[in-house]
């Protein structure tokens, strides 16, 4: 018996869910990054369940997770970087409060 | 005797520990803890990419997201002050809006993901060698264009958080 792939794709939708309501719902710009980085995992299971579960003989799907790891590296990099510029700015992290470029 | 039922209980463990890393994320105050959470999350992640025999894969999330990445979140978790927000500061206003369309799309999606079955199993070995064809001759262009990528995101990095020293600015000018 083995684990079918709906149950993974199935963990792979409820954590990629759990973050969006994360990004959605926190006030913390740190958090919500957590979360981003969170939703990217549940898809890089998604990617990896189909292509070693359904996928064609070559790899396809897991070269597309080694890109979305550079991707949220760079992006984790950058997204702090905005964040603990902004708070030498002004001492906040809490996402409503960071409104000086709102026109 | 066999061990068939050595998978599914991995896996319930596994996906256990991945949701409630995830609400635990979500639902924390403390910020220090739910980065640590987030690191839970992503070794439990780990386990299930090595149950689907993407062993490499595996041993990347952990050197990236497990080292690399909370471990730069941790640092700008200490870097910047956060005050003991009251309960009702915590959540966005809007948050019950958005749980109830959060719960109306993910409820449906979650239950039709279970409805996908795979092909018959193909015959097994690692992923490396497929992965490593598959990165360096179809997508050797765009591995050159993510290497840039890096470098700019840490030359933009850099350049977001440097400090402008005043007398450095000064000194630059009198030049």
């Amino acid at each position: 018996m083995t684990v079918p792939l709906g149950a993974y794709v199935a963990v792979s939708a409820a954590l990629f869910f759990i973050g969006c309501a994360g990004v959605l719902v926190r006030r913390n710009a740190v958090v919500i990054l957590m979360c981003v980085e969170l939703m990217l995992n549940a898809a890089n299971l998604a990617l990896v369940a189909f292509s070693r579960k359904y996928g064609s003989i070559d790899e396809r799907g897991s070269v597309f997770v080694v890109f979305v790891f550079v991707i949220a590296a760079a992006e984790v990099a950058v997204g702090l970087g905005i964040i603990l510029s902004a708070y030498r700015n002004r001492p906040v992290v809490n996402v409503d409060e960071i409104h000086q470029m709102k026109g | 005797m066999t061990f068939d039922f050595v998978e599914p209980v991995v896996f319930a463990l596994l996906s256990i520990g991945v949701i409630a890393g995830g609400v635990a994320v979500v639902m924390l105050n403390r910020i220090t803890a739910a980065a640590l959470f987030m690191a839970f999350t992503f070794l439990s992640m780990a386990g299930m990419f090595v149950l689907l025999g993407a062993e490499t894969i595996a041993a990347f999330q952990v050197l990236i997201y497990v080292g690399a990445i909370t471990v730069l979140i941790l640092f700008g978790v200490m870097f910047t002050k956060f005050s003991d927000a009251p309960r009702a500061l915590f959540f966005q206003r809007q948050a019950p809006l958005a749980a109830v369309f959060v719960a109306a799309v993910a409820i449906p999606v979650t239950l039709f993901s279970f409805s996908f079955t795979s092909a018959p199993p193909r015959p097994g070995g690692g992923d490396l060698p497929a992965l490593a064809t598959s990165v360096f001759t179809d997508f050797a262009f765009p591995f050159e264009i993510a290497s840039v990528l890096l470098l700019a995101a840490m030359v933009g990095a850099i350049v977001l958080t440097r400090r402008d020293d005043p007398e450095e600015a000064a000194m630059r000018r009198r030049r």
